[in-house]
């Protein structure tokens, strides 16, 4: 996949509303594979939704939202399915971390769907991160700050053409936000993918080539 | 699939499976026993008297009257027999009329190889060819080989070994040793005199005569007989169900009877296909009482796990794989319940063929081949519901999140 096109959408929600001002609602946006974008926004604009709808799990918007020339309202359940294993990668705000399973364990679930790292490449983000002596804990025991690195390590174990980062370093400090932006880079150019990343002012730093305001 | 069974597994409560499965096991259990009992038993009472089916009955009109005198009184007019042929309870509307001779029969009986012999004058009677389940190769007259075939009553056999065998000190024949018998027949009419060889098929319970094929009675008849046309004593219907009650209400209307006893065969197929199939319904009832314990169970387990389920689908697995453990623990769980149900049926089959193979020692134990099919086909049918189910609950999730 090489674009995202938005094309005039509105989450429904908004639909009454009639002081849009955004970069995104009811506007032609186009996202390429291989830039690095920034949307911002305010709480309650719809930042989340943005990504609901372009990682198929929500539908509740006006307009069209495509995949090269394919209308995202046509995919199949195996084409998202598909997008998810093989396209797309995201960094869910509310990470979606399974609490019962160990940080590894939780990491590899994920890789096991395409085997993209190896057993050591995961312990070396981990080590990277500062958290490899948190492999086998349970991942409801940590801070909600280690969960978004392990659920960032997740996101990075697949191969992907775009990865979304919904508010990426909402906790954590400077230092480990810097790694994450490292980390990320590397694994984009490596993938030659785009980046989506959201924020609601606290952004991770990268080198972005468009702003987004939402 | 270990992680994701791992992450599944939360909220499986053994004690739910537990109850599906002792449910299930019994249900299926009583389902497969009753068709095997079926199977080995009612033969056993089916095929004792296998030239008569259990669903024809022979009447007659009650002998009454004068001691004497009364000839002619105890046969069916055509319009008696038309009347019983519109019963709404004889099958394929037609009776059976009981041909007999209209000539002298005598008939010598004795062993092959034996230097005795015994005659009497008998007779013989005959009903059309449908009435008599016999091989119709065997059940056949040619007068070139002057062999009539001849069904006796059981009572004849047992008359020989218990009162003539007895007292003068001969063998007695069983009903395989038939064929040591051998039975002269002679016939007088029409100034002729000539000799027929009786070739014994076998004995009945449920008919008192000597029958003999509609093919030789009509022969015979013509051949030697006197050309009287006598109206029949005795009628053979083919009923739907021989314990209907409007038969006997009919017959006592009518005056006519029919021997109670030989109904016995039919009443005790019919009650026991009557309480196997009430035992088999409520198997199946308890097997499909225990399945929608399970349906609860994986529904709540699915419920409970939704979020789960649902993060599992967002991170890349399609919904047919997080289908696949749920799947996978019912399949197993009906497979246990197949094999041990029926390792229970074989346990227990056991236990009863000892008592049968004791009380009817020639019989030939049907196998348990049909009855396994028949719980390979359950598993089979519940198993599909039970997947397809799922994967509807699961397709839902994914449904609902868009």
């Amino acid at each position: 996949m090489n674009k995202i096109y938005l094309q005039q959408t509105l989450p429904n929600v908004f639909l009454e509303r009639k002081d849009i001002h955004s970069d995104v609602w009811k506007q032609e946006v186009i996202f390429e594979k291989g830039h690095v974008y920034l949307v911002e926004a305010d709480s309650g604009t719809g930042k989340s939704s943005l990504c609901s709808y372009i990682y198929g799990y929500r539908t509740d918007y006006k307009g069209k939202i495509f995949f090269d020339d394919r209308d995202t309202r046509e995919l199949s359940i195996a084409d998202w399915v598909e997008t998810r294993e093989h396209s797309f990668s995201i960094l869910f705000q509310e990470l979606r971390l399974f609490s019962e399973l160990s940080a590894l364990e939780n990491i590899e679930i994920k890789n096991n769907l395409t085997n993209f790292k190896t057993h050591d490449e995961i312990i070396a983000m981990f080590e990277q991160f500062g958290i490899g002596d948190k492999l086998s804990q349970k991942c409801g025991k940590l801070s909600f700050g280690q969960q978004q690195r392990v659920a960032f390590i997740r996101s990075l174990c697949q191969p992907f053409d775009f990865v979304f980062l919904d508010e990426p370093i909402s906790h954590l400090d400077e230092n480990n936000s810097l790694i994450m932006g490292e980390m990320l880079m590397d694994e984009v150019k490596r993938q030659g993918a785009g980046v989506i990343c959201t924020s609601i002012g606290k952004h991770i730093e990268l080198d972005y080539e468009k702003v987004f305001t939402l | 699939m270990k992680l994701v069974w791992k992450l599944l597994q939360q909220h499986i409560s053994p004690g739910q499976l537990i109850g599906f499965f002792f449910a299930n096991l019994f249900g299926m259990m009583i389902v497969l026993l009753s068709i095997q009992f079926y199977r080995d038993v009612v033969p056993l009472f089916n095929g004792k008297d296998s030239f008569i089916k259990e669903d024809f009955i022979i009447i007659n009109k009650k002998v009454s009257g004068g001691v004497l005198g009364s000839v002619g009184n105890n046969s069916f007019s055509p319009a008696d027999i038309h009347d019983v042929e519109h019963q709404p309870f004889i099958k394929d509307g037609k009776a059976g009329v009981f041909t007999t001779n209209n000539y002298d029969v005598t008939g010598t009986f004795g062993m092959k190889g034996g230097d005795f012999n015994f005659s009497t004058e008998m007779f013989f009677e005959s009903v059309p060819n449908g009435f008599v389940d016999v091989d119709q190769r065997q059940w056949h007259f040619d007068p070139r080989t002057k062999t009539v075939p001849i069904i006796l009553p059981k009572v004849y056999i047992n008359l020989y070994n218990f009162g003539f065998a007895q007292s003068r000190n001969m063998p007695k024949i069983s009903e395989d040793l038939m064929n040591m018998i051998e039975l002269g027949v002679k016939i007088n009419g029409q100034g002729k005199e000539d000799h027929f060889n009786g070739h014994i098929v076998g004995f009945s319970t449920r008919l008192n005569t000597i029958l003999v094929p509609e093919d030789f009675m009509k022969w015979s008849n013509q051949m030697y007989g006197n050309g009287e046309q006598k109206d029949p004593s005795k009628l053979i219907l083919k009923v739907a169900n021989p314990t209907d009650s409007h038969i006997v209400q009919y017959l006592q209307k009518k005056n006519y009877e029919t021997d109670e006893d030989k109904l016995e065969a039919g009443k005790t197929t019919y009650f026991l296909r009557m309480i196997t199939g009430i035992v088999l319904v409520i198997g199946l009832i308890i097997s499909v009482l225990s399945f929608y314990i399970l349906m609860l169970s994986i529904y709540l387990l699915v419920q409970k796990n939704t979020t789960k389920l649902e993060n599992l689908l967002l991170i890349g697995y399609s919904p047919h794989r997080v289908c696949l453990p749920y799947q996978y623990l019912t399949l197993g769980l009906n497979a246990i319940v197949l094999f041990g149900a029926f390792g229970l049926v074989c346990w227990e089959r056991n236990y009863y063929m000892n008592v049968v193979e004791v009380l009817f020692p020639k019989m030939v134990a049907p196998n348990l081949f049909i009855t396994f099919l028949f719980g390979l086909g359950i598993f089979v049918c519940v198993s599909l519901i039970d997947c397809i189910a799922i994967r509807k609950k699961v397709y839902s999730i994914w449904i609902h999140k868009s």
